[in-house]
């Protein structure tokens, strides 16, 4: 730095107000680092490098040679991996279109309901959204106890209204398992498209509803030729989202049925799978750090693209209420 | 052919109510236009019309049939917003189509109705548009269109013109009044600006606290209010309202002296005498007769003026006078000359008016 003259004018003083100036975006800087930090270290660094680990070959944590995209080749075309892969693929494809269907489209009759202001809508306003704020570990591990084959609530229930015939090992039949997860999925959060679509319902300015009476008294048109359209952009978020959460499914899964997908990898999802091969565990036996990025970066891909694409095409169809 | 009745009809929501008994005709091709001032009751009144509220108490019919019971697609009425209520997510074609599809017209009928109306609304260059892509007296019009299209046995208006600037509005307004001309059609109008009233009514229906104050022409309304409220809300600037007390024929304000009115009506010895700005002149210097007033301002404007001045009690006057008389500076004293036979007489409880016989 160099010396102030001794008329004063130099650069050092000149630079003075600019620091004192810069107060306030030192303070700025301050609070912005940490966040940036933390994103840099513990989102975008372990993308980055499972896209770099899912080109070598792993022993164990060593890292071994560089092997091209060979780990892709083999989670997706080479046995018995492959064939892991799409069923697992098969099976989040499933859970997206059920609960697309279950969740969602409960979520929009329960928001109608609520914006008609039905009897209790205040309760049941509240009631919808309290399993959302519940921890999924928590929903997960209480559900599969309801779920008991001998002990669990659903069961007994059943046997106490006289359909024990009805009776089964919900999560351990290959038949009712993956239902099961999707039924208590679409339980603990049915609440949030609930309250996007009604966000979305509560926005549709009265007149153009007063206007729709006047020319139909169809419930159906109106819904279908009016509501339906001005609320598109609750629509878009919450089928994107829920395409995101399909795909990323592993929470629920892991806590009912375990990293196996069982029985039989009727419930395997890309997350479980994608988890086993990464970290392994004691079943499977196998740990391929390489192959599990392989899948980790082909899911990424695959959502980031999927979602990306069908944002575009839900947002041009939405309009400006 | 439309014929409306209302009887007794009243409206309350929760415990609050809106309408207190409203009886009411309204003729085939009629103009009626409900005024009031804020709250009065005029746009529930339209609503329960259009069947988008339903009536709490009473009996409404369209042609001699009860409406009670009819969704208000079936009612054979149509409605314009203030807002518009434009579908937004519809062209302007989707617009008008919308309602007459689902009335069952034929895709023919349909697309006939919607040239005819576009031609007479000059909409025609804008069938193809969004409502966002228009200006707000080009989606007017399309909300008016929408309503033609239908050709419905009634219109309801609601405060069409509030959200267009002065300018459109008086354009509007016209547009409104030779549409009526040629459609022919019963028309009601709901708006709180009483020169809308006065410009287009055949008949004006004046509401105040849920009830019917006075049904007339427009001037009907203007020469024989019923009542101190509705010659107050008629006519703009609006009419003063003077507490005198009555000797004889001479009429005393106090503070102010007293006036002769040789013609007045039997009324009690109290009254409050209505004067419209144009029945009352400044006597001219000199003169003794009138009441004292002080002068407190004048509105200039160009073929006319309003002046503006205070009694003794306290109460503003104002009156239209001749712009070259305007030589008095505020708080000169003066006199005003009311014109006797242009004065209405009201009671100071009720409000009424005392008619001559």
């Amino acid at each position: 730095m160099p010396a102030p003259t001794l008329n004063g004018i130099s650069r050092t003083p000149a630079r003075t107000p600019r620091l004192r100036v810069s107060g306030r975006g030192l303070w700025i800087t301050f609070l912005l680092v940490p966040p940036v930090v933390v994103m840099a270290l513990f989102v975008i660094y372990p993308i980055f490098s499972a896209l770099a680990y899912a080109f070598y070959d792993w022993q164990g944590l060593a890292r071994g040679d560089f092997v091209g995209f060979a780990n892709f080749e083999k989670v997706l075309f080479q046995q018995p991996f492959a064939a892991t892969t799409w069923n697992a693929f098969k099976n989040n494809i499933f859970v997206f279109f059920a609960l697309m269907i279950i969740q969602n489209g409960l979520g929009f009759i329960l928001a109608y309901a609520l914006w008609r202001d039905l009897p209790g809508a205040r309760f049941h306003r509240i009631a919808v959204f309290l399993p959302v704020v519940l921890s999924t570990v928590i929903i997960g591990y209480v559900w599969k106890l309801f779920f008991h084959p001998i002990f669990g609530a659903v069961n007994q229930l059943l046997k106490a209204v006289g359909l024990g015939s009805l009776a089964t090992p919900w999560l351990g039949d290959a038949d009712t398992a993956l239902n099961a997860l999707i039924f208590v999925n679409a339980w603990a959060w049915v609440g949030f498209p609930t309250l996007v679509f009604l966000a979305g319902l509560q926005r549709i300015p009265s007149e153009i509803l007063d206007a729709a009476r006047m020319e139909t008294d169809s419930e159906l048109t109106l819904i279908r030729r009016v509501i339906w359209p001005l609320i598109a952009p609750s629509a878009t978020v919450c089928f994107v989202l829920l395409f995101i959460g399909s795909f990323n499914w592993f929470e629920l899964p892991y806590i009912m049925v375990g990293l196996d997908g069982s029985p039989y990898g009727n419930t395997d999802v890309l997350g479980l799978y994608f988890y086993r091969t990464a970290f392994g565990n004691q079943s499977a036996g196998i740990q391929d750090f390489g192959m599990g990025s392989a899948l980790a970066v082909l899911m990424f891909l695959f959502i980031a693209v999927v979602a990306t694409t069908w944002t575009i095409y839900l947002r041009k169809r939405e309009i400006e209420v | 052919m439309a014929q409306l009745s209302l009887r007794g009809v009243r409206k309350n929501f929760r415990n609050v109510e809106v309408l207190r008994g409203i009886d009411l005709e309204i003729h085939d091709r009629e103009l009626v236009v409900f005024v009031g001032p804020s709250g009065c009751g005029k746009s529930t009144l339209l609503r329960l019309i259009a069947g988008l509220d339903d009536i709490s108490e009473g009996e409404f019919t369209l042609n001699g049939r009860s409406m009670l019971n009819v969704p208000p697609s079936k009612r054979d009425i149509a409605m314009v917003f203030q807002s518009y209520a434009l579908y937004p997510h519809m062209n302007v074609y989707e617009n008008m189509a919308f309602g007459a599809r689902l009335m069952g017209l034929s895709k023919d009928e349909v697309q006939k109705r919607i040239d005819e109306t576009a031609a007479t609304l000059q909409l025609g260059p804008l069938l193809q548009r969004k409502p966002r892509e228009l200006s707000g007296g080009q989606r007017q019009r399309v909300a008016i269109g929408r309503a033609l299209v239908r050709k419905p046995a009634v219109f309801l208006l609601d405060e069409p013109l509030s959200n267009l600037d002065a300018a459109l509005r008086s354009e509007v307004r016209l547009e409104i009044a030779k549409l009526h001309n040629d459609i022919g059609g019963t028309m009601i109008y709901v708006t709180h600006d009483q020169v809308e009233a006065m410009t287009l009514a055949d008949r004006i229906v004046v509401l105040r606290d849920g009830v019917i104050e006075q049904v007339g022409t427009p001037r009907e309304l203007y020469e024989t209010p019923a009542n101190a409220f509705v010659g107050t809300f008629i006519g703009s600037p609006r009419m003063s309202l003077l507490k005198a007390v009555r000797d004889g024929d001479r009429f005393g304000v106090a503070g102010s002296g007293a006036v002769l009115l040789p013609e007045a009506p039997e009324t009690g010895a109290t009254v409050t005498l209505g004067i419209r700005p144009d029945a009352m002149a400044l006597a001219p210097a000199g003169d003794a007769d009138g009441f004292e007033a002080e002068f407190e301002y004048a509105e200039y404007l160009g073929n006319e003026a309003y002046i503006y001045a205070r009694l003794g009690d306290g109460t503003r006057i104002s009156l239209q006078g001749d712009t070259k008389a305007l030589t008095h500076r505020p708080g000169d004293a003066v006199r005003l000359r009311p014109n006797p036979a242009e004065i209405h007489y009201f009671d100071s409880e009720t409000g009424r008016s005392f008619r001559r016989t």
